[in-house]
């Protein structure tokens, strides 16, 4: 599924939380260390754990983060600068769960976003608990929590999260059917 | 085969320091090994420049523009040696080139006066009859060693056209500085940009005609009360681009106003040199060091500079332990490659939120927040997490995992006191 992600184009991971949405993006962003590149993430709600993305296969330092404080026009305005700098391998927008607004929510959002990072070698993925760009978006995944892993008959330990994952649109390609995805604690 | 080029204002310059800076920026932006002359004449490395400027007439020919372009007329001359070029550059007007191992020929001519000897040096040449360089040249050492010792054979090193120690790099001074003093004080940011823009220009223009970057900025504001307001902006990569400059300037700038109007403006920068670094073949892309520069900048301004950078895990145990450092974009020696795992990440809240959390027989079965509220259908815990007890605060956490009923999975943590959600497991 990762390599699913167009460079060039707009992707959104849609979920809700304990989703498994931050986890994927999470991996994709290792993915991208891992092969060399160089990622940025515009975290609005400044939600990064970085003892997560070390799990994760991230090389922190090859990861460019911008926290925003909560604050959604600074970090889609930041997202919108970073994306325009060739070279970075991945630019990732968490909106987590920052109150969307009605002029954020716009399709004007996407199509700019969009325009920004067509023609250029860099991922946009926004991460997002419901779809927010509509069509400007060319590749759309959606997860949702099936279950929680525990250890032990009386929940003892937490070591994992089951989730489904399904593609709701992808113009490189037909939407795939839900695939299952176990992420390790 | 070392090649020197000497750039010569031949008329005494009525302010010699601001010459010799325009030269030496001449040289700079032609050559990377470039040394300060005592009077008004610098000497540049010209080995190797032939890819860059074409033949040795054009490098002079270039360097005169240059110099032109900045007002002064000089002359330039290029040869095997410091001291033949410098020869050279007082013997003719305009462009001299010598071809390679024609120094002491060239020179051979010109008059022992030349050399710049002391006065009693040059009357006991002149008492032997010896007139010209070449005949100084043509001596026998060890005589001349006999009757005037070293400082004989040094000057009939320098009349052969050979230099008596190699050239010495010219280092940047520590700070480039521009300053304003206003006629009316500015009471408004928008103004105080305004100004500090041409200085940021000024500075940046200087820069890159020396061939360098700055990796510092700093300004200091002079207020009506004659007190002083200092503030200073570190780019991601040191960087010369005037409109990068003047964006972190700025963004510095309205990160701490200051309180009162201004009086008089100056701006600073820390000059290094950046070598250039080849790309390899097989490495992916990099941002650009002047996109991302500028871009941060903007960003900084949208969100204050502290916010930016690269996360860095702390050496301590405690939870969170991270810290931010400035993105440079460059590749650090021997970095990790993790590798990528499916992994459950969690998706901190900063600041931990308090929440208030019922329990049954010691476990949590209920929690309430403004962010979360849910009865809790599994937990697992407590895992207790402490540290720095040796420390005047030392720090105590019990976490649980907790899953509420609508299936978000959630970290609490107990300091002792209260209860923290940490964040959610997404």
């Amino acid at each position: 599924m990762l390599a699913a992600f167009p460079p060039g184009k707009l992707s959104e991971i849609v979920g809700p939380r304990s989703s498994g949405g931050s986890s994927l993006l999470l991996q994709l962003l290792a993915c991208a260390t891992h092969g060399g590149g160089h990622v940025a993430l515009v975290d609005a709600t400044d939600a990064l754990d970085a003892a997560s993305a070390i799990a994760s296969g991230v090389a922190l330092s090859r990861l460019l983060w911008v926290r925003c404080g909560g604050r959604l026009a600074p970090a889609v305005r930041a997202a919108d600068l970073l994306v325009r700098c060739p070279g970075f391998a991945v630019v990732a927008l968490d909106l987590g769960d920052v109150p969307i607004t009605r002029d954020a929510a716009s399709p004007s959002l996407g199509v700019r976003l969009q325009r920004a990072v067509e023609g250029t070698a860099t991922i946009l993925v926004l991460r997002v608990p419901h779809r927010l760009t509509g069509s400007a978006a060319a590749f759309v995944v959606s997860l949702h929590s099936v279950e929680a892993r525990w250890a032990g008959t009386r929940a003892t330990r937490l070591v994992g999260l089951v989730s489904e994952a399904r593609v709701l649109r992808s113009r490189l390609g037909a939407a795939s059917d839900a695939s299952s995805i176990e992420w390790r604690l | 085969m070392t090649r020197i080029a000497c750039v010569l204002a031949p008329a005494p310059p009525a302010a010699p320091v601001a010459v010799l800076r325009d030269l030496l920026e001449v040289a700079l932006a032609h050559s990377p090994r470039v040394e300060e002359g005592a009077a008004a004449h610098v000497f540049l490395d010209a080995s190797g420049l032939a890819g860059l400027f074409g033949s040795e007439c054009a490098l002079a020919g270039r360097l005169v523009d240059a110099a032109r372009a900045r007002g002064h007329d000089v002359r330039v001359a290029i040869a095997g040696s410091r001291v033949s070029a410098l020869y050279a550059c007082r013997m003719h007007d305009g462009v001299t080139v010598i071809e390679p191992g024609d120094d002491a020929a060239h020179l051979a001519p010109a008059p022992v006066a030349l050399l710049d000897a002391a006065p009693e040096l040059s009357a006991r040449l002149d008492h032997w009859g010896i007139r010209t360089l070449g005949e100084l040249a043509a001596l026998p050492p060890t005589g001349l060693f006999e009757r005037l010792g070293a400082d004989g054979l040094r000057l009939q090193r320098c009349a052969r056209g050979e230099d008596l120690r190699p050239l010495r790099p010219w280092a940047p001074p520590p700070i480039f500085e521009e300053s304003m003093e206003l006629d009316d004080a500015v009471d408004t940011i928008g103004q105080l940009v305004e100004l500090m823009t041409p200085l940021a220009a000024r500075i940046a223009d200087r820069l890159v005609r020396s061939g360098l970057s700055a990796d510092h900025f700093e300004w200091v504001c002079r207020l009506a009360d004659r007190t002083r307001h200092e503030g200073s902006a570190v780019p991601a990569v040191p960087m010369n681009d005037s409109a990068a400059v003047a964006l972190l300037l700025r963004a510095s700038l309205e990160a701490r106003p200051p309180k009162r109007a201004v009086e008089g403006v100056v701006v600073r920068a820390r000059p290094v040199r950046v070598p250039a670094v080849q790309a390899q073949l097989m490495e992916m892309s990099r941002p650009s060091p002047r996109l991302v520069t500028a871009a941060l900048a903007r960003i900084a301004a949208l969100v204050g500079a502290q916010q930016i950078g690269v996360p860095v895990m702390r050496d301590s145990h405690r939870p969170d332990a991270v810290e931010l450092v400035a993105y440079s974009g460059a590749e650090p020696r021997a970095a990790a490659r993790g590798v990528p795992t499916a992994s459950l990440a969690l998706c901190r809240f900063r600041p931990r939120v308090p929440v208030r959390v019922t329990l049954v027989a010691g476990r949590p079965v209920e929690l309430r927040s403004r962010r979360l509220v849910g009865r809790i259908v599994n937990s697992a815990g407590p895992w207790r997490v402490s540290g720095e007890w040796w420390a005047a605060r030392p720090w105590l956490s019990d976490e649980w995992d907790v899953e509420l009923s609508d299936h978000v999975i959630c970290r609490l943590a107990h300091d002792g006191s209260t209860w923290w959600l940490d964040g959610i497991y997404d």
